[in-house]
């Protein structure tokens, strides 16, 4: 039982990089309706311009700064992408587009940053913040759960209490008409795009001294993250913050039940599964199809 | 008299032909139709990882023997095959090599797969394969693949003999991550470990996935007890784990990895730690210029400027043994010959390994038995065994 506490508290750094990451998801998708397969990607490749300038001796502080604008600038190319080509193609054709942009993204970005060598991943905040059942839960472990929490607050204040969520629910939900009184519907979604890449690329600098650090290993965290955004249906940003909390922490559990462990990658979706059909369970056959 | 006379023509017809059969034997040594010989390797260049270092340091090595005047006048021409990591086209890059090319051979390649997808191939149209690094199971596994490098399967072996031996370990565990069909290999590695030392392993996890969080991993084994950990992590995964193993302030373990640790990069992307970290190398340390063994190997990458990593190591290797074979062939120079001089060759003693190489006659190949022990020291990799790790016997 100890050892399943344990385990389960060595599992929130992962989760709360899930949940970090997922929330960006729906924000993204939820303001300007694209299920964005690209977003840890856009992080990472903030994040290997800051490791790139800090290996070339210049101080933490501008790299980070020069990271995040790298961020930005990825985001917002992305949602040119999307903006100028994509906006009236529907939901899946939208998701297909940063499929195959992820892809290109991955292999240009490992032949730049020397594929599978690693770099020194500076710590932006290194050390540990207290010791909970054997696990020290590191400042940068929890920094990102805290981030996910503030995000996810910010967020849901943005699009609920500001004339500018507002703007951004209507050209989420219907672009079209949102133009057609006014809203400025392009300059809008590229802030959208940029924003999120400064977040993503932000919260990549912390999670990426933990992990494996190469371009693909990082990129692809937006698969457990869009696994979270799937808990809260892409709606719900608390949802979707506890759902990658909780991917990480049965990761972390099953790492050590024997048996289970082997299928531990799988055993998120199961839960995905068991959570979709709990919330279809009241839908009729016609309505769920 | 009749009689006499037809045993004096057959002694002459028999004198006459002796004398031609030595006049080849005066003229010993290989020959080529055109002056040439192909060669081919399968490589993966493009795709998720790039192997291409050690076909090209092959190359270099063909190229600067080419210059030499070839193997008794014959030039290597050889052809890289890029396999992209995808079955179809590894499989179709090696019927080009053997039908199209006329290769008599492959030599030097690493792939993800190309054992795998084409050793059946190899078979049926009796082609033998020496890759420079074999990378998966399947090219310790073939009667027509013999790889210059010992594989991961016995360095993780090896690796755990060096903990046994030198670092007193007395409860190993092993943390492997399984891709593909490697379960079983990495379980015969260990249990062979143990008929060798007679100890017992203290845990075994084959749970591990590539890119997933570690540190419950990390908690386990030191929950464990465990005083080394043998593990087959590749480069971004080494660093990962002993960043995972620092920031949870675990100490008192001996981190044993492979040879994929043994870069410049893993070194200097953990400098800043202090746990023990060891890796086993495939050849001589290449970070140690001054080697003897390293000398001809130095002299070929620094000649044709290619980087002085392990892989080149393996590529240039695999160019050596194969020239060395071929010097030995009498005659011309062709699938069937290049073959058959291999399958019955002599042992090679080989400077870059404590071990003989040979292709031989053998169900599967794994020639290679010999490992040395390299240990990070604050972003550097340094000596630990200055002699060979070589595994006794089963």
């Amino acid at each position: 039982m100890n050892g399943l506490l344990t385990s389960a508290v060595a599992g929130l750094t992962a989760g709360g990089a899930y949940g970090l990451l997922g929330v960006c998801a729906v924000f993204t998708y939820r303001l300007v309706a694209v299920v964005n397969f690209t977003s840890a990607a856009i992080g990472t490749a903030g994040t290997f311009v800051l490791v790139v300038l800090n290996e070339a001796g210049i101080p933490l502080f501008p790299a980070v700064l020069c990271g995040l604008v790298a961020g930005v600038i990825a985001g917002v190319a992305i949602g040119l992408v999307m903006t100028k080509w994509f906006a009236e193609s529907n939901a899946s054709t939208k998701a297909a587009v940063t499929v195959a942009l992820l892809v290109g993204i991955v292999a240009i970005g490992l032949r730049l940053t020397g594929g599978q060598h690693p770099h020194h991943f500076p710590d932006l905040f290194s050390g540990s913040a207290m010791r909970l059942a054997g696990v020290e839960l590191t400042i940068s472990s929890l920094l990102t759960i805290g981030l996910g929490v503030a995000f996810t607050i910010l967020a849901d204040v943005l699009l609920s209490r500001t004339r500018m969520g507002l703007h951004l629910r209507a050209l989420s939900e219907r672009p079209m008409a949102a133009e057609l009184i006014g809203v400025p519907v392009q300059f809008l979604s590229i802030l959208v795009w940029g924003i999120t890449g400064a977040v993503t690329a932000f919260s990549l600098m912390i999670i990426a001294p933990q992990r494996s650090p190469d371009f693909m290993s990082l990129s692809l965290l937006v698969v457990p993250a869009l696994a979270a955004a799937l808990i809260g249906l892409f709606r719900s940003f608390w949802m979707t913050l506890i759902g990658g909390i909780l991917i990480g922490v049965v990761e972390g559990m099953t790492s050590v039940i024997g048996g289970l462990n082997q299928y531990r990658g799988a055993v998120p979706f199961l839960i995905i599964l068991a959570v979709m059909l709990w919330l279809q369970r009241g839908a009729r056959w016609d309505e769920a199809r | 008299m009749k009689n006499v006379r037809k045993l004096m023509l057959a002694a002459g017809s028999i004198g006459i032909l002796a004398l031609a059969l030595s006049g080849q034997a005066l003229a010993a040594g290989p020959t080529c139709a055109g002056g040439t010989i192909k060669v081919g390797a399968v490589s993966t260049v493009t795709g998720p990882i790039d192997f291409s270092e050690v076909p090209k340091a092959t190359q270099a090595a063909f190229d600067q023997i080419n210059a030499a005047g070839g193997v008794n006048g014959c030039k290597i021409d050889y052809t890289i095959s890029d396999d992209k990591a995808d079955p179809q086209v590894a499989a179709q890059a090696a019927r080009d090599l053997i039908d199209n090319k006329e290769v008599v051979a492959i030599v030097g390649g690493a792939s993800l797969l190309e054992c795998a997808v084409n050793g059946p191939t190899y078979k049926r149209k009796n082609v033998l394969d020496i890759p420079g690094v074999g990378v998966d199971a399947a090219c310790f596994n073939s009667p027509n693949i013999a790889p210059v490098n010992a594989g991961p399967f016995t360095m993780t072996t090896a690796v755990s003999y060096f903990g046994a031996r030198s670092l007193n370990v007395k409860k190993l565990c092993a943390v492997i991550g399984i891709i593909g069909g490697t379960d079983e290999a990495y379980k015969t590695a260990l249990s062979n470990w143990e008929k060798i030392t007679g100890q017992k392993l203290h845990m075994i996890d084959l749970s591990m996935t590539p890119g997933g969080d570690l540190t419950p991993y990390v908690i386990k084994v030191r929950d464990a007890g465990c005083d080394a950990v043998v593990t087959n992590h590749i480069e971004p995964g080494v660093v990962q784990w002993i960043k995972t193993a620092d920031a949870q302030k675990v100490t008192g373990i001996s981190w044993l990895f492979l040879s994929p640790a043994y870069t410049e990069q893993v070194a200097k992307a953990l400098a800043d730690t202090n746990q023990p970290v060891y890796a086993s190398v495939e050849w001589e340390p290449f970070t140690e210029p001054n080697s003897e063994a390293n000398k001809g190997w130095l002299a070929s990458m620094n000649a044709a400027k290619r980087p002085l990593t392990a892989f080149s190591q393996g590529g240039y290797l695999a160019a050596q043994v194969f020239v060395e074979v071929l010097k030995k062939i009498d005659g011309p120079v062709t699938r069937g010959t290049v073959t058959s001089a291999l399958l019955t060759m002599q042992p090679i003693g080989v400077a870059l390994n404590g071990s003989a190489w040979v292709f031989g006659s053998g169900a599967t190949h794994s020639p290679m038995q010999a490992t040395k022990v390299v240990k990070l020291d604050h972003g550097t990799w340094k000596i630990a065994t200055p002699s060979w790790v070589v595994l006794p016997p089963l």
